[in-house]
């Protein structure tokens, strides 16, 4: 009897294999989908994008989060489940890099290349919970057993850590120098990533209270290794970085992939791990006069808006600069015969001489909807044959549209995006080193020089890009505007405030939603109240200052 | 003639003098057909014919004949040299030998000492039904059965619960046991007219020597077999129609055009101020309000039922043909049956196709065996398809075809949110069918050791294959205008079990009767299946094979378990008088981790006959006095296979256009793991007064449950995402049940009229103790401590805010909000229930402010079965009720049919208008998706009687029936679930049946979903 007692299972995977070769190789995938649970989610979107200068609350976004009000408390969803995921996958992480040495049958170099990815990966998820949370719990070691005890390490502490995983993947000889290197895989670790990663922590650092005097120095020299050795470079067009299909351009250092293969690819097969960025941003066009929902246009999320400073203000010079009508969509032709307007008499003054009364005001691939981004006279938009909305009537449900994850090539409108998500570009690493220089860890001259590599590349295809050229940067907001010119809703906005200690400060001067709410130690999110509850062995789990 | 009463059985031909006695054979009310008449101590035997005659050919004038049948005493009349023998028969006193069914064996009614409601084959048959849980309801105290979730499908099984639910992760459902074999089939895969009684066993100590399985109780089913005498053929069959028991109440055109004025108007407001003037203003019309489809209705005055387009009446009918019959040392039963239904809208139906035999052989004097098979085939249709969520939410205004008769995708004006629930029943736009074969198989070996000494070996297999595949086309409300999707699952289950059963039955000293049973068990059941999915299948015709498709996906599941279980029992006895049940059980799991495998299961029990008792003989009105008493432990097996060994999740990435699936580690050992486990204490007394004209039984227990399985969080900081299960909490029960059976009116239901009575009342009340990580409140998963499970916590509806300067004062000290779109004027009015102050000093309705609103759990329940007969009519009413529980109308609360918003259409409600001061439900605004607190609209008083069915039957005279060749013929209507009466939530508040419960969280959740339906049905039952 006994024996028929014995449990041997064939459709299920135990823990012992996990330390096995294959499990191994394995872990390393998973270690690697990991990044899919948190870049291209509602989750990392919803903490990195609204709630800034850049970005408010859309019509269907209602996030307590982004207002700061007193429903965002401890018991968020959104922050708790950032949190755990980075936990799981760090623990896998932990998994690879604690077995390497008893797996057998894999060779050395591979072994040690696989080691270097998992510790970029580690350094990656412990760089978005120290940033978000300050003090946070350091797994150093696999965990395989329950545990119901757990305590934060030091912000000091937790930086060590990080950078010197960094240190050690860029030590390695086996891994691959740069994401063009022969034989890497889309998305896979690489040096030139890790330099950036490292340049953008010491950068963190430096502004956090773990700060070292050589941070902004080091943030500076590694962003510039980058800048000269990687192979890579920017693209001569602002408007290509973005542009569908481009996302292992030469200017993307990293970038989490995923796939048009719709058996992995929601809807209902991926588990939580689409890239629903696409839909985010998309306004309700749809209501519109000779509008309807398109796979083009995609599906109206409606989860968040541009504040007026982004649009009004941050993009005003739109002549030399071209980034504004590359980052926003302001136009939509009309896709739905079935609603035209017709015009109706009497015929207001100033219509165009075609207007007839009871004639359709245009015809399908017409404009439909147009925002001059300036504004217009009431008579002028009671004239118009289209819907002619200055910025002045912009409204939380539709206002110009960011398009950098815009995605026409799913198979249907309600489908998750089939493009990968850029994590860390070229673009962003002139920021890093500007930033980096500005702040003492170069010259002004070598600050002003990044910076105006970024300023010349948005004025194509105008034929003096030098008019872009600054000579001087007047303050560390001036890099803010320039970040935001460049990279607004690139998942990195609320850490970058925060980076600066401007969070508040931006937030109550362009985020009308927000600016009432706003406190100061909004600068850290709360630690999961279910975290608290379900430390039930040793000391309670410290909260953040100002949660209850 | 009857070719057995030609001559003698064995054929034995008399050497000397033949000597033949003839005779007539009846009872009290006329001649009785099938009686066995045998020479005493011989083979010579002969049996009555239709008319009762006999004539058997014995070698002399001398010994006994003895007459036997069943239901009647047998009666031994010596010969005494007589040519003419006629014998009367007198029935049973059902009372004193009625054997019931046990756990492992059969005990006499008198010498039960458990709790124990037993159907018998009549009650059974009195409500025709699909399956068998249906038939129970109503029919016994302590036994809740309801539909899960309000599911109203064809082939939907309800959910059972005995004495209240004691699990909050595990399941809470019984345990079958058919023939004497763990049962761990479909209850669909039974055929409810192969069986003749149903066993449900309540206490501890009857069903404690079940151990590990029998903390929800046990039901025993006996199937039907063979009996001594002339083959009987019998058929039984009914045909009738299904249809919905009414429709749910939605806005018509003019209602919904208002609705959604309403709600522009109040939504939209610009610098502060009103943009609209009120519902008359034009713009409304010409704002893009209204899609262009729902102006043309608002002109023409159009006004679609989307509800009247789907309904249709359902077919029902149901066939079964058995014949049974026996000699000596054989008998055997063999039937077939037929059972097809559909449903209330197209594509839903559930077919049966079962056939069962059983046969019984003496071999010599000490070995019997016998063996029975259970075959059934199944297949259900559109188990899945629900187009509720459409057809309420679709707008009245509009029609579901476009101006070329083409069938439309998304209905206009609803903001691409509600498709065509009629493009999901275009011929070939959905498939779902679901295949079912199983075959159940019980064989046993009686052997006679010695005198009250015998071994049983018992063995019974089950077979099952599943097959489910569906399809859904594009243009389907699965995937609304995307790529076509199907998927297709093949499963397989094999199990076993082997009992080896030793009693001994002795009587010692003419007074101490006792009774040994032993058993040693295995069980062993394996499962295995796996499924693909894909889409854009080239045809929906190829949905078996993939090939076509793309985007195929597939996973997989293998289970094997193992129990070995030892059992031993003890009944004593002394002089009928005292009674008394021991029994201990241990079973070893291979669910469990090493060196925690086995786990004890002990139970005992006592009874005093008191009618035994000396004092009582004077006590004439007292026809049966009997108190009982039990105590034991039963456990829940509920802890899946490999569940101590831990677990790697898999997780999917791609590496460019190279996909690799990786593992992590998801769920980590847990070697302490084990069964839940259930303490129950049990006291009833059964009665009987004046010759049984009363009787019935009246118990009172009290349970509690411990080392309930709870998912225990880990912090998230461990890196472990899924909980550990572990032995935690705790739940408590107690209850009191009252069972009475009257004669009303004594008669013989021929001549004179009869009326009789079954009532059975039932209290429950259940809370939970103790939860996990010393949680008084765990609110994410609704479970309290001191509350039911079950139980709903929310904050408590007051109203409407009503525009009044007290209501206004009231809100504006909240903090809420008096202008715009956002104004709660109109809007649902919370009770703030926390009056304690927030740490900022200040008053807000926040989530403290939650109540608890109510639970599935009733205060009361009951049953009430009514039997009149008279001349050759009989009528039955069947009738069962639950008082005082609360439920969640889905169809009231969820964001589908009653959002307010006006975006879909809405239930027919007197809404709040700032002329109307309605003050129940609010304001329509089109700035909320759904009306803030919508949640309270849900809770309704879950009150009803439902007169589960009423039949008229009527018997065939037997002049008519000789002339036409049978025995007996029984025609019949019924009407089933026709009446629900005393339900507010169906009277008052538009619902349809308040009669739901979820089978995972016990909730009384009526979901969207198919409407309850009644059924009128025409049947006859015949033997030949």
């Amino acid at each position: 009897c006994k024996k028929q007692l014995t449990e041997e299972p064939h459709s299920i995977l135990t823990p012992e294999f996990f330390r096995t070769t294959q499990g191994f190789k394995k872990g390393l995938d998973a270690a690697y989908a990991g990044t899919r649970m948190l870049w291209g989610t509602q989750n990392l979107f919803t903490m990195t994008v609204i709630g800034t200068d850049e970005f408010y609350t859309g019509k269907d976004g209602n996030n307590d989060i982004n207002k700061y009000n007193s429903n965002y408390n401890t018991s968020n969803g959104t922050v708790a489940a950032v949190w755990k995921e980075c936990y799981v996958h760090i623990n896998t992480c932990n998994g690879i890099i604690e077995n390497a040495p008893q797996v057998t049958g894999i060779d050395e170099q591979l072994k040690s290349r696989m080691v270097a990815e998992a510790k970029f990966l580690r350094a990656n998820y412990y760089f978005l919970l120290v940033q978000f949370w300050g003090d946070v719990t350091l797994n150093k070691t696999f965990q395989t057993a329950a545990t119901t005890a757990a305590s934060r390490n030091s912000l000091a502490e937790v930086y060590e850590f990080i950078i010197n995983d960094l240190k050690e993947v860029i030590a390695t000889p086996a891994l691959f120098v740069g994401p063009k290197a022969a034989g890497v895989r889309p998305g896979q670790a690489n040096k030139a990533a890790a330099l950036h990663v490292l340049a953008k922590v010491y950068l963190t650092r430096a502004g956090s209270a773990a700060k070292k005097a050589t941070d902004y120095t080091d943030a500076y020299t590694n962003a510039m290794e980058v800048i000269n050795n990687s192979g890579l470079s920017l693209l001569p067009d602002f408007g290509q970085v973005y542009a569908e299909g481009n996302e292992g351009s030469n200017e993307v250092l990293w970038s989490v992939q995923h796939t048009p293969n719709l058996a992995y690819n929601g809807p209902n097969n991926s588990g939580g791990a689409d890239n629903v960025l696409n839909h985010m941003w998309v306004p309700q066009y749809e209501l519109q006069p000779g509008m309807m929902r398109d796979v083009f246009y995609g599906r109206p999320y409606i989860r968040c808006v541009p504040t007026p400073w982004l649009t009004n203000t941050a993009f005003q010079e739109r002549v030399n600069d071209t980034r504004y009508k590359k980052t926003f969509q302001t136009v939509w032709y009309c896709n739905n015969a079935a609603s035209i307007p017709v015009w109706t008499a009497p015929l207001p003054a100033g219509a165009p001489a075609s207007a007839v009364v009871g004639k359709p005001k245009f015809a399908l691939g017409d404009t439909a909807i147009f925002m001059p981004g300036k504004d217009v006279t009431n008579a002028q938009i009671a004239a118009s044959r289209y819907l002619l909305i200055p910025p002045r009537n912009y409204t939380t449900s539709l206002s110009p549209y960011m398009q950098k994850y815009n995605d026409t090539k799913r198979a249907d409108l309600n489908y998750p995006s089939i493009r990968s998500v850029i994590v860390y570009r070229l673009g962003e690493t002139y920021l890093i080193a500007a930033e980096a220089a500005f702040m003492g860890g170069a010259s002004a001259a070598d600050a002003v020089n990044n910076l105006n590599m970024i300023r010349r590349r948005a004025a194509f295809p105008n034929p003096n890009p030098e008019l872009m050229n600054v000579s001087s940067i007047p303050s560390l907001d001036f890099i803010l505007d320039e970040r935001s010119r460049e990279l607004c809703g690139e998942l990195t906005r609320w850490l970058d405030l925060v980076r600066t200690g401007k969070l508040e400060e931006r937030v109550k001067l362009y985020n009308n939603e927000a600016k009432g709410n706003i406190k100061p130690f909004h600068v850290l999110r709360p630690i999961p109240q279910s975290q608290i509850d379900a430390t039930t062995t040793g000391a309670a789990y410290p909260q953040n200052a100002g949660w209850f | 003639k009857h070719p057995l009463t030609d001559r003698p059985f064995y054929g034995k031909v008399p050497e000397r003098n033949s000597f033949v006695v003839k005779g007539k054979v009846g009872d009290a009310d006329g001649t009785l057909p099938s009686v066995m008449v045998k020479l005493k101590g011989t083979d010579i035997r002969t049996s009555t014919d239709e008319n009762g005659n006999y004539s058997l050919t014995i070698p002399e004038g001398s010994g006994t004949l003895v007459y036997s049948s069943i239901g009647y005493l047998v009666q031994e009349v010596p010969v005494n040299n007589r040519n003419t023998i006629n014998v009367t028969l007198v029935a049973e006193n059902k009372t004193l030998t009625e054997v019931i069914v046990v756990g492992y064996g059969t005990q006499r009614k008198s010498d039960i000492t458990g709790s124990i409601v037993s159907v018998n084959e009549k009650a059974l048959r009195e409500v025709p039904v699909a399956n068998l849980s249906q038939a129970l309801q109503g029919k016994g105290a302590g036994i809740d059965i309801q539909k899960g979730g309000g599911n109203s499908k064809p082939g939907a099984s309800p959910v059972i619960r005995i004495r209240g639910v004691r699990s909050i992760s595990a399941d809470n459902g019984p345990l079958f046991v058919v023939d004497g074999i763990p049962f761990n089939g479909n209850i669909n895969d039974l055929n409810p007219d192969d069986v003749v009684s149903l066993e449900v066993l309540k206490d501890a100590s009857s069903t404690a020597i079940y151990g590990s399985r029998g903390a929800n109780g046990v039901i025993l089913v006996s199937t039907k077999r063979g009996a001594l005498g002339t083959p009987v053929v019998t058929y039984s069959g009914y045909a009738g129609f299904t249809k919905n028991l009414g429709e749910v109440n939605v806005m018509n055109g003019p209602q919904f055009t208002d609705l959604k004025k309403w709600a522009v108007v109040n939504g939209n407001y610009v610098d502060g101020k009103p943009k609209y003037t009120g519902i008359d203003d034009p713009r409304l019309l010409t704002d893009g309000i209204f899609a262009a489809e729902e102006l043309e209705g608002i002109k023409s005055g159009r006004s679609t039922n989307w509800q009247d387009l789907i309904y249709k009446t359902g077919l029902n009918t149901n066939h079964q043909v058995g014949v049974s019959g026996g000699v000596e040392k054989t008998q055997y039963a063999v039937s077939a049956g037929y059972h097809n239904e559909t449903g209330i809208y197209p594509g839903q139906a559930f077919e049966r196709f079962s056939v069962k035999a059983s046969f019984d052989q003496q071999l010599g004097k000490i070995v019997k065996v016998g063996l029975s098979s259970l075959n059934t085939y199944n297949t259900t249709r559109g188990e899945g398809a629900n187009p509720m969520g459409q057809v309420l939410r679709a707008s009245p205004l509009t029609i579901p075809y476009d101006k070329n008769g083409t069938l439309l995708g998304f209905v206009p004006g609803s903001a691409n949110q509600v498709w065509n629930p009629l493009a999901d029943f275009v011929p070939g736009a959905k498939e779902e069918n679901r295949k079912r074969f199983g075959t159940f198989t019980t064989l046993y070996v009686d052997v006679k050791l010695a005198e009250g000494f015998k071994y049983k070996f018992n063995a019974g297999t089950e077979i099952k294959s599943d097959n489910y595949g569906n399809f859904y086309g594009s243009a389907t409300s699965n995937n609304l205008g995307g790529l076509s999707t199907s998927s297709n699952r093949n499963s397989f289950r094999s199990n076993y079990t082997l009992e080896n059963i030793l009693t001994y039955d002795k009587t010692f000293a003419t007074h101490h009767r006792l009774n040994l049973t032993g058993l040693f068990s295995f069980q062993e059941s394996l499962s295995q299946s796996n499924r693909f999915n894909n889409s854009d299948i080239a045809s929906e015709l190829l949905y078996y094979n993939p090939t076509f498709g793309a985007n195929l996906t597939g996973s997989g599941d293998y289970e094997k378990w193992a129990i070995v279980s030892y059992m031993g029992r003890l009944n004593y006895g002394y002089k009928n008088k005292y009674l008394m049940t021991l029994t201990m059980r241990s079973d070893g799991s291979s669910r469990l981790a090493p060196g925690s495998k086995y786990q004890l299961f002990p139970s005992a029990a006592l009874a005093w006959n008191v009618l035994e008792e000396s004092f009582m003989k004077g006590v004439k009105a007292v026809s049966n006095l009997k108190i009982r008493g039990s105590y034991g432990r039963v456990g829940n097996t509920a802890i899946d296979a490999y569940q101590t060994l831990g677990s790697l999740g898999s997780a999917v990435y791609n590496f460019g256009d190279q996909t690799t699936t990786g593992v992590y580690l998801a769920n980590v050992v847990n070697p302490g793991l084990k069964w839940e486990y259930t303490t129950t204490a049990n006291i009833g007394v059964d009665f009987g007064l004046f010759d049984n004209r009363i009787s019935g039984s009246v118990e009172a227990y009290k349970s509690f449950t411990e080392d309930l399985l709870l998912p225990q969080n880990l912090p998230a900081t461990s890196g472990i995402p899924n909980a550990i299960l572990t032995n935690v909490g705790k739940t408590e029960n107690k209850g009191l049940e009252f069972q009475i059976s009257t004669v009303n009116i004594k008669g013989d239901g021929k001549k004179e009229f009869s009326w009789t009575s079954d009532v059975n009342v039932f209290i429950n009340r259940g809370k939970i103790t103790a939860l996990q990580e010393n949680v008084i409140n765990d609110i994410t998963n609704s479970r309290f401590v001191g509350q039911p499970i079950g139980t709903i916590y929310d904050y408590r509806r007051l109203g409407i805010w009503q525009n009044t300067p007290a209501d206004s004062a009231l809100a504006r000290s909240l903090g809420l909000s008096l202008s715009g779109t956002g104004s709660v004027i109109g809007n649902i009015k919370v009770d703030n229930a926390n009056t304690t102050p927030t740490a900022a000093g200040d008053q807000r309705i926040n989530a403290d402010d939650r109540v608890f609103i109510g639970s599935s759990q009733p205060k009361w329940s009951g049953g009430f079965t009514n039997r009149i007969a008279y001349k050759n009519f009989d009528f039955t009413v069947v009738a069962f009720g639950r008082f005082g529980s609360t439920i969640v109308s889905r169809v009231h609360n969820s964001g589908f049919a009653n959002t307010f918003q006006g975006n879909y259409n809405n239930l027919n409600v007197n809404y709040w208008t700032p002329t109307n001061n309605e003050n129940y439900w609010p304001k329509p605004n089109a700035a909320s998706t759904n009306t803030p607190n919508n949640s309270t609209l849900g809770y309704f008083d879950g009150t009803f009687v439902k007169i589960r069915s009423l039949t008229l039957g009527y018997v065939l005279p037997s002049s008519v029936l000789t002339r036409i060749g049978g025995k007996s013929l029984r025609i019949y209507a019924t009407a089933n679930d026709a009446f629900i009466l005393f339900s507010k939530y169906r009277n008052k508040y538009s619902g349809i049946d308040p009669e739901a419960i979820g089978s995972d969280n016990n909730r009384g959740d009526v979901n969207v979903d198919t409407p309850a339906a009644y059924s009128i049905i025409f049947g006859l039952n015949m033997t030949l």
